[in-house]
């Protein structure tokens, strides 16, 4: 059975969507929808496109890249699978794909953890508005793989900006 | 008939309130709770038990009793009865939905109710108290966004909510210290109000100096969860006349009005506006009034955040400026437009919108129980008066998550 952070990953056979996703995710990229009647990208995985209500979708590999869009830091764990995680970011990536292409405000932005080099949740000082991150598959067994993010090593796409810290160290 | 088309404005009138203690130890089933923050409501609006015609409604996540306990306790027949899933953005909700009952003739009167053990069994995030030690799956359920979200260590509201209110402190400046002052101001009219769970004034600094649950946002910019149930009675404004207690008439709600793609919203821009945006082109032309009009203000603070964003969404002040909105004054007890001065989610107790709206009722009926002896003496220093002078209208704000909003707007002037 599939695993992270100890804990079981389950999908039920009737939700084909999550199915594929994290099949797909398990062969080394970050997979969007992308819709065979319109052309949309779509994520999260969905069972019907919400540009044309098409039910025609297929899985294709996204860039990988995109620009830290917001964050936080999660310093306790409420899932105990994350008690040896925090403190943790959270992180919402603004993707290349699509920026500008479906109207003001709207882009492809997704929700994950900025991780280090060694695979454990990056520090405080390396998360900030404006930095570049790539995709980086965790295995989660049984081909099944879970997208996270690191820092690409790219030029910041404008000044970088941090959460100002208001509390007493 | 068109959204926001006003036809029913001010036809209907809020007749009676009440709850029950605001604790983190009920010791009682949300049933027990329930029947007496009902009874309260009921009593309050003088209403008949017998020969009113009945209809309630009431929301809950799976952690409440419903209509047809609480009902057969009071030896009350309903006439009409729908019981909803939900919880903050519930209150305004069906008040809307009772509105509608009672233009439908399915009955004569509505109760509203929730109750909930919101400390000593379902807590925030919908955590069981009592749940097994171990890590529960990462599985998905009815298709849902578990793979998207949960997986990555989001769980609780504020993990949920937190990525809006950043982006809004990196484009628009907003600070931790501005947030703060939503906590003071709030805490001010709970040390004037004897049902408030914590009833003590904060500082700026109490707030910047309380540890972090989620970076950047502080334990005292969260609420206080607790056990507790509250009710509310709407009837016509006809009907009202000939009731005892002073008059508040509806003059127009929002329903749970969404930005697009509410079940994971961050692709529709802008992500730090919130649903309310949406709300106010629903609730002000079914009330006929701009914000200008607004005497105070009753926002869902589950966090001093939401507040803020609240405000901006619905106009109060231009979308950017919210951090100097609630930190210049203006929402403390005894400003221009005071927010929640019953200490609201933040200080008075978490009922999931409900006592926000109490409060706004009893504002407008000049009945507020704070620690005036006789007349209120409208002297707003610390274990005082927390009666507004002379308001005429008031207006609740509620908020689910950043792209779910509703609203409510009432008035004695009828």
């Amino acid at each position: 059975m599939a695993e992270y952070l100890g804990a079981g990953v389950f999908v039920p056979e009737n939700d084909p969507q999550h199915r594929e996703y994290l099949t797909e995710a398990g062969k080394g990229y970050l997979p969007l929808q992308q819709c065979d009647d319109c052309g949309a990208k779509i994520y999260p995985a969905r069972t019907m496109c919400p540009e044309c209500r098409s039910s025609d979708m297929t899985w294709v590999a996204a860039s990988g890249k995109g620009t830290i869009y917001s964050y936080y830091i999660v310093p306790h764990p409420i899932n105990p699978a994350f008690k040896d995680f925090v403190p943790y970011p959270v992180i919402l990536v603004e993707l290349d794909e699509e920026r500008g292409t479906m109207g003001e405000h709207r882009a492809l932005r997704i929700v994950g953890n900025l991780l280090g080099d060694d695979g454990n949740p990056a520090p405080r000082e390396d998360v900030a508005i404006g930095k570049r991150v790539e995709v980086t598959i965790v295995d989660l067994g049984d081909g099944w793989g879970l997208p996270q993010w690191k820092l690409s090593g790219e030029p910041d796409e404008h000044e970088a900006w941090q959460i100002p810290h208001s509390y007493p160290p | 008939m068109a959204k926001g088309h006003g036809l029913l404005r001010g036809k209907y009138a809020v007749v009676g309130v009440g709850e029950t203690e605001y604790s983190r130890n009920s010791g009682r089933t949300t049933r027990q709770m329930g029947v007496e923050a009902v009874k309260k409501a009921i009593d309050d609006s003088g209403l008949d038990y017998d020969t009113t015609s009945w209809g309630t409604t009431c929301y809950q996540v799976g952690d409440a009793a419903g209509s047809e306990i609480i009902f057969s306790d009071l030896g009350v027949r309903m006439d009409y009865q729908v019981d909803t899933w939900g919880g903050g953005s519930s209150s305004e909700t069906l008040i809307g939905l009772a509105i509608g009952a009672l233009e439908a003739g399915l009955c004569d009167a509505m109760v509203v109710y929730r109750t909930m053990n919101g400390f000593t069994e379902m807590r925030i995030g919908g955590t069981p108290v009592g749940a097994p030690a171990g890590p529960p799956p990462f599985m998905t359920r009815h298709g849902d966004h578990t793979m998207h979200s949960r997986i990555y260590g989001i769980a609780s509201a504020l993990q949920n909510f937190g990525l809006s209110f950043v982006r809004h402190m990196y484009e628009y400046g907003t600070t931790p210290e501005q947030l703060a002052h939503v906590k003071v101001a709030h805490s001010k009219g709970a040390s004037n109000n004897p049902k408030a769970y914590y009833k003590q004034r904060l500082t700026v600094d109490d707030v910047l100096n309380s540890r972090y649950i989620v970076e950047p946002f502080h334990l005292l910019d969260c609420c206080v969860e607790t056990d507790n149930a509250t009710a509310i009675v709407i009837t016509s404004t006809e009907r009202a006349r000939d009731l005892p207690r002073p008059n508040v008439a509806i003059l127009g709600t929002g329903g749970r009005t969404h930005k697009w793609s509410p079940d994971y919203h961050w692709n529709h821009g802008p992500i730090n506006q919130v649903g309310g945006i949406y709300t106010k082109d629903v609730v002000f032309p079914n009330a006929g009034i701009g914000p200008e009009d607004v005497d105070i203000t009753g926002s869902y603070d589950a966090f001093t955040f939401t507040t803020l964003l609240q405000l901006e969404a619905y106009g109060f002040c231009p979308i950017g400026e919210g951090g100097h909105y609630v930190s210049d004054g203006t929402i403390e007890l005894g400003g221009r437009r005071p927010n929640n001065p019953s200490g609201g989610h933040l200080c008075e107790g978490y009922t999931h919108g409900m006592n926000m709206v109490i409060e706004n009722v009893r504002q407008l009926r000049g009945e507020v129980d704070d620690y005036c002896e006789g007349e209120h003496t409208y002297d707003y220093s610390e274990g005082a008066c927390r009666q507004v002078q002379d308001p005429q209208i008031t207006m609740n704000l509620g908020w689910a998550q950043p792209p779910t909003g509703s609203s409510l707007v009432m008035t004695n002037q009828v």
